[in-house]
């Protein structure tokens, strides 16, 4: 299982929100390329990074960071945020990304995300808020069922789901382990986590996990490493069994 | 001591900037060419390779590298090939029928077994097979690669790495200076920049 040090980029400078809300935003560097270095050299398998202006207004705000941060880490990069057609896709898929998260995009046109999905590495995003997935930086709700929006997303040859309990990102409060079963159950696919991880146990519950032999592929987490709460290299340790 | 120049083959296909940073970031002075006079004074080559095995013939035969390389391969150079790059070194692919590859292994290169979700794309262990090939001074014999590929080359004499996915799968080969892998050493962290790294000890030894 991989660990997955969060990047979220807004104004070129690595910040966090809290519950996704763009008036709680704190800053923690203004060298993402140079925190995303550091979080491969402790280990990290990959790293996650979020375009948050991008996801609020669709334009592309923060591409040049993303393409610097894919040229500078010896590990593969995911970007989400703001991916909203197939160009979108294919720039960042040019700037050395290793695959794309569609969220918004994935629910207002799901056959972009089939055909890009035929030959290029795809993940779906899933930000739900009490089962309701929400769509433009968390900012709308879309009235529609997360177990239902990833079922229909079942065949569509997508890597995996980044699945983000909304309610709970940027609080360290601890995962949301029922939620991310019942969407590991609902199909096929692989099952990223992202929010809420707060300690090192949060991530030994993560792994733990077990859903008819299949575990979780991954955990994103933010805010726990900006915070000091445990390093890279032991969640990442942590995520292997290996303490 | 300067650096070992590491000509990595530019002719024309997909993202090159991991390949190039990674070399640089182990010390040599890596240059994307397609310069024949460039490539002739490197101390290695590096043939990458991303997409389909067909085209990436097609484009190094446009640009007439697949003559280079032959030449550099003969000559002695150490020479590394990469994910598709070390595809074409092989006879041919049951993803491309017809193609002639670059011939330096006689094997073909075959898809991946029905068993298992194509392509693999993931973090995975190898196991080293040969006893001390040099691509992997200084790694443990179980370490973690990050692959990307649908087709693989078949078992041989110059197997020195599989990995285990359905069936146990190329994961390296070693014919004298010829090293080739088919997962991404520029994309697997500390364990891959070590690899770049003994490649760019073994081209500067060689000069």
């Amino acid at each position: 299982m991989h660990l997955f040090p969060a990047i979220d980029l807004r104004d070129g400078k690595c910040v966090r929100l809290h519950q996704g809300d763009y008036a709680q935003e704190t800053v923690y560097g203004d060298d993402p390329v140079a925190q995303a270095v550091a979080f491969a050299e402790q280990g990290a398998g990959w790293i996650h990074v979020v375009d948050l202006d991008a996801a609020r207004t669709g334009v592309p705000e923060n591409r040049h960071v993303v393409a610097a941060i894919a040229a500078a880490v010896d590990v593969p990069v995911q970007v989400g945020g703001g991916v909203r057609g197939r160009e979108a896709a294919l720039a960042l898929f040019d700037a050395g990304v290793e695959r794309v998260v569609i969220g918004t995009a994935a629910l207002r046109d799901p056959d972009f995300v089939r055909e890009l999905a035929v030959d290029h590495r795809v993940a779906v995003g899933l930000d739900a808020k009490a089962g309701e997935v929400a769509t433009d930086g968390w900012l709308i709700g879309s009235g529609r069922r997360v177990l239902d929006v990833a079922r229909s997303f079942a065949d569509a040859g997508v890597d995996a789901f980044v699945v983000t309990d909304i309610s709970r990102d940027g609080t360290l409060e601890g995962p949301d382990l029922g939620g991310l079963r019942d969407i590991t159950n609902a199909t096929p696919v692989e099952v990223i986590a992202s929010g809420g991880v707060g300690t090192l146990d949060d991530l030994r519950a993560l792994r733990a996990l077990e859903m008819d032999g299949r575990r979780l592929a991954g955990a994103i987490t933010g805010k726990a490493i900006y915070e000091g709460r445990f390093t890279v290299a032991e969640g990442v340790s942590v995520l292997e069994g290996r303490s | 001591m300067t650096e070992p120049v590491i000509a990595i083959l530019d002719y024309g296909i997909g993202n090159l900037h991991s390949a190039h940073k990674g070399f640089a970031h182990v010390g040599a002075n890596a240059v994307l060419t397609r310069d024949p006079r460039v490539i002739a004074d490197a101390d290695g080559v590096v043939l990458p390779g991303v997409g389909a095995f067909g085209p990436c013939l097609q484009a190094l035969r446009a640009v007439g590298l697949d003559e280079i390389a032959h030449e550099r391969i003969e000559a002695g150079v150490p020479f590394f090939g990469i994910c598709v790059g070390m595809q074409v070194l092989f006879a041919a692919s049951d993803e491309s029928p017809g193609v002639d590859g670059l011939g330096v292994f006689a094997e073909h290169i075959v898809r991946l077994p029905d068993t298992v979700k194509r392509p693999q794309m993931q973090w995975n262990t190898i196991d080293q097979t040969a006893a001390d090939h040099p691509m992997f001074a200084g790694l443990a014999d179980d370490a973690w690669m990050y692959f990307v590929h649908g087709f693989a080359a078949e078992q041989g004499p110059h197997v020195v790495a599989t990995c285990t996915y359905g069936d146990e799968l190329v994961a390296a080969v070693g014919r004298d200076n010829v090293w080739a892998c088919q997962f991404h050493p520029e994309k697997s962290g500390q364990n891959g920049l070590r690899i770049l790294q003994n490649f760019v000890d073994a081209a500067r030894e060689a000069s």
